[in-house]
């Protein structure tokens, strides 16, 4: 923000205090925690999920195996598509809902939230009756004659995709909404008054207007994608992805340290991405 | 041109808001399948809303989910708006340290967390229960607001709260007059989504529960791995039901509330014929 | 630090012991197992009205996080679990199991001799068989061209695309290992080796891995062919009763859910009411024919049903204990199964 200095001189010490209960909260219980699991990747694996304090580098060591990189560059694709169309879809949503009459619109973001208020497993479930070979969708299709025989989209990539965007949305449909929603009009007239063709106009001024919203977007999207195995799995996706690696390790092979290796380097992949947008200009947006 | 406009806006929003239901539709429907399954339609039953209205463990699970959101909604509501407005108008070394590290709980895998609260909290001796599931839930939660009020607070004028401060006004009151007013909206979907990410979570919670606080999530997930009946179908249509049924209310109120303002306004224009 | 606190609780508990045994036991349960694994309506709501006892229910979606969490609270706040053989034999060996009191489980003697005395507790000392299974192919026969009597036939090419499989290493490998003649429980790299390899040449075969629910994917045509557990084979030929079961000619892979008492539970003496009551004939009856399970309970026999006697799922069972084996923990040679399918997986 331009009026750093500024602000910071009006805020004062009294704005500052604002901040202690967050950041007890995150020294607490996301500090402690990660430094637990920092300090057990370095660990020796005993027997049954136990850990033994011999030092090794042996798990990031193991990390080098081709195999895992593939399985962190699955999660990255899925999470990048994943990403992707929530964007498009979600934006104009946001952007919809924003210039649609004050009356609807609480109504609206209520609709939106109200799905995500049940169980994400129970939605996938209604997605896996919607598209199985016996299910509404292809009834429709054959219906229609566009197919003779049903097609099996559950499990296939493109479902496991739909089910990833569905679980995400909101999240990327609000923060846009918001983002929408706080822009200054007059700066778009402005644009149009001057003869700039409507696409032109949201190109060039509501774009780059809402890039906060559409940055925390797709952060709130993306960095939960990398996390969300269990959609893949409930779609019968077959997919591997880190969150599956990480739990049969801590749970199926019961290797706690090598578990906790590789969700180090998940976090650092994470943290690393944010750093460079950050770096390369985000500062500007004040979220990340 | 504008015609178009007028006319996409409602038909997109209208279409995605159709296909984000239909899943729901379809669980609804299967809570009155009469076989154990989703693969077929086996007829009509309404024994699983039975089994579930006798059933007290839903009614506890239910109790405890609420217990836990509106706790853990709250304070993460709080502890997050602060942080934001605090955040963005302040500046000191190791902010973005700061920053990551709140907001991080959203980059750990969940398990791992789950996991590392659990070891922590029975190496220092804490019971399992409802405060170690709020606290953590709370913890998971406070990205979600700051985020969404501090993408809120960026490009805000920092003048109206120059403004105040400088008629006066100590920080708290810049905060609950100026500022609050001005995030709200942000506050608000920021604590919604919260809110749904408390009443969706079950791995974390699943680590830091106790044997007597399984919430509403824990048991439609295992429920689900485990065969799953259309009980927990049932349960879903009931509880959204209810929650349409609040929304409608609330609608409702407000619809009349506006109309009421409109009543009175337009009585104290008519009062006052001059002005105009 | 830990050990202090444990020590100091030990000493705590000690001193509250003459307090504690003279006293009453509080009326409440606490059970901790898979959602819905001991119904509500059938059985313990029932048990809740004889004895006055509340049950509170904590469900657990996998045996090792149920493990993890046992181990990390000392099995102070469970009465009773159940869950499955191998995590039964770790937990054990951990010592997270309090004896049983046989003089409060009269009904002990309503189990079936061949179901007891397993590798998990072979001298019967700390566990009580609750319901068993056996993994199945079942398929359709509307959609299969060839018929399916083994393993092997899995590897057919007519079967392309069409197989469900379970989304588990050592299930998965195991049936791999069975086809060859192996045991599920090797850990010799060379015999894992040709497994992997004949694994990865299953893969055109599958359609989709997913651990449960697969019954859903062959009643819906999304699959025809699946290899699944016992609950979901009979859920599906209820859904379809054309479906075929195929007890693999090349042998079996056998599990046993079992119930112990943790080593601290709070309410023992409840958990002994719950174990003896869940014992009865006719409690383990209306048990395993709401959970599509086979019984241990000898008892229970005379209870069950004509429909879920002549079930193909079930009335199997009992003569094929000599083919069966079970899915044993391997400690760190675990890993060597989850790295095949990971890689594995990395082929989807």
């Amino acid at each position: 923000m331009s009026g750093g200095k500024g602000a910071k001189m009006a805020g004062g010490r009294g704005t500052r205090l604002f901040i202690v209960p967050m950041a007890m909260v995150a020294v607490l219980f996301v500090a402690i925690p990660l430094c637990y699991v920092l300090v057990i990747s370095f660990m020796t694996r005993g027997d049954n999920s136990t850990i033994q304090a011999i030092f090794t580098a042996e798990n990031y060591r193991r990390l080098l195996d081709p195999n895992y990189a593939r399985v962190f560059l699955n999660s990255m694709l899925l999470a990048l598509w994943t990403t992707l169309l929530a964007l498009l879809l979600g934006y104009p949503f946001g952007y919809c809902m924003a210039r649609a009459n004050r009356r609807w619109r609480a109504l609206l973001m209520l609709l939106v939230i109200v799905p995500f208020w049940t169980n994400a497993l129970v939605r996938l479930y209604g997605w896996k009756i919607l598209l199985q070979a016996n299910g509404p969708v292809n009834a429709v299709l054959q219906a229609l004659g566009l197919i003779d025989q049903p097609l099996r989209m559950v499990g296939s990539y493109g479902s496991v995709l739909l089910a990833m965007v569905y679980c995400l949305i909101p999240f990327m449909i609000l923060p846009c909404h918001s983002a929408v929603d706080k822009m200054d009009w007059s700066c778009v007239e402005a644009a149009r008054d001057l003869g700039a063709k409507p696409w032109y106009a949201f190109l060039t001024v509501t774009l780059p207007l809402t890039l906060p919203g559409i940055s925390a977007g797709c952060v709130l999207v993306f960095v939960p994608s990398l996390g969300l195995f269990f959609v893949s799995d409930l779609m019968g996706g077959s997919l591997m992805l880190v969150g599956n690696l990480i739990r049969d390790q801590l749970l199926k092979s019961r290797d706690w340290p090598f578990g906790a290796a590789l969700s180090v380097l998940l976090m650092a992949v994470t943290v690393l991405i944010f750093g460079l947008y950050r770096r390369s200009g985000g500062k500007d947006l004040g979220v990340f | 041109m504008k015609k178009r406009r007028k006319i996409f806006s409602p038909v997109y929003l209208t279409l995605l808001l159709v296909v984000m239901y239909l899943p729901i539709v379809m669980v609804v429907i299967y809570s009155f399948n009469a076989g154990r399954t989703i693969g077929a339609w086996q007829g009509f039953t309404t024994m699983w809303y039975d089994r579930l209205l006798a059933n007290s463990l839903m009614g506890d699970a239910l109790k405890n989910s609420l217990v836990l959101a509106a706790w853990s909604v709250a304070l993460a509501g709080v502890i997050g708006t602060l942080g934001a407005i605090g955040m963005a108008r302040s500046h000191f070394r190791g902010q973005g340290a700061l920053e990551t590290l709140s907001t991080l709980p959203m980059m750990i895998p969940e398990i791992i967390l789950g996991m590392a609260y659990l070891v922590i909290f029975s190496a220092v001796g804490i019971p399992l229960g409802m405060p170690t599931l709020v606290v953590t839930h709370m913890t998971f939660c406070v990205p979600y607001v700051y985020i969404n009020v501090s993408s809120r607070l960026v490009g805000m004028d920092p003048a109206i709260e120059e403004a105040a401060r400088d008629l006066g006004a100590g920080p708290w009151r810049v905060l609950l007059d100026i500022t609050l007013p001005l995030v709200a909206p942000a506050v608000a979907s920021g604590m919604l989504l919260a809110l749904a990410m408390s009443l969706d979570d079950v791995i974390i919670s699943f680590f830091v529960t106790g044997a007597t606080t399984t919430t509403l999530p824990l048991k439609v997930y295992t429920g689900l791995r485990n065969g799953g009946t259309p009980e927990i179908n049932a349960l879903c249509t009931l509880l959204l039901g209810a929650v349409f049924v609040l929304v409608s209310l609330a609608q409702l109120w407000q619809a009349r509330q506006r109309r009421r303002q409109a009543r009175d306004r337009e009585q104290a224009n008519r009062n006052q014929p001059d002005r105009a | 630090m830990k050990k202090l606190l444990s020590v100091l609780l030990a000493l705590s508990m000690l001193a509250a012991l003459p307090l504690l045994s003279s006293a009453e036991e509080e009326k409440v349960l606490n059970i901790f197992s898979w959602d819905g694994y001991v119904d509500y309506a059938s059985v313990i709501q029932p048990f809740e009205q004889q004895t006055g006892i509340k049950v509170n229910y904590a469900p657990f979606s996998t045996n090792d996080e149920m493990f993890k969490k046992l181990q990390e609270n000392g099995a102070s706040e469970y009465d009773l679990v159940i869950a499955s053989d191998y995590i039964l034999n770790t937990a054990r060996l951990e010592g997270l199991m309090l004896p049983l009191d046989k003089e409060q489980l009269p009904n002990f003697a309503n189990l079936d001799e061949r179901f007891i005395s397993q590798y998990f507790d072979p001298d019967n000392e700390y566990v009580v068989p609750y319901m068993s299974g056996i993994p199945l192919i079942v398929y359709n026969p509307d959609m299969v061209q060839i018929e399916i009597d083994g393993f092997e036939d899995l590897w057919d090419p007519s079967l392309a695309d069409s197989i469900g499989l379970i989304d588990d290493a050592r299930v998965s490998i195991g049936m791999v290992l069975l086809s060859m003649g192996q045991s599920m429980n090797t850990t010799d790299d060379a015999v894992l080796a040709q497994a992997k390899e004949k694994l990865f040449a299953l893969r055109e075969n599958i359609h989709v891995l997913e651990y449960e629910n697969l019954h859903n994917s062959l009643i819906s045509g999304d699959i025809s062919v699946a290899y699944t557990f016992t609950p979901y084979v009979a859920l599906a030929l209820d859904a379809n009763p054309n479906l075929q079961v195929v007890w693999p000619k090349e042998g079996l892979g056998f599990g046993i859910d079992g119930a112990f008492i943790p080593a601290n539970a709070p309410h023992p003496d409840n958990a002994h009411t719950f174990l003896n009551y869940l014992l009865d004939g006719q409690v383990a009856a209306v048990t395993a024919e709401w959970q599509y399970y086979c019984t241990p309970n000898a008892a229970a026999q005379e209870f069950l049903s004509d429909a879920y006697k002549n079930n193909p799922v079930f009335n199997g069972i009992y003569d094929r204990f000599g083919d069966a084996e079970y899915v044993m923990n391997l400690g760190a040679d675990e890993s060597k199964f989850q790295d095949i399918w990971t890689e594995f997986k990395l082929l989807f």
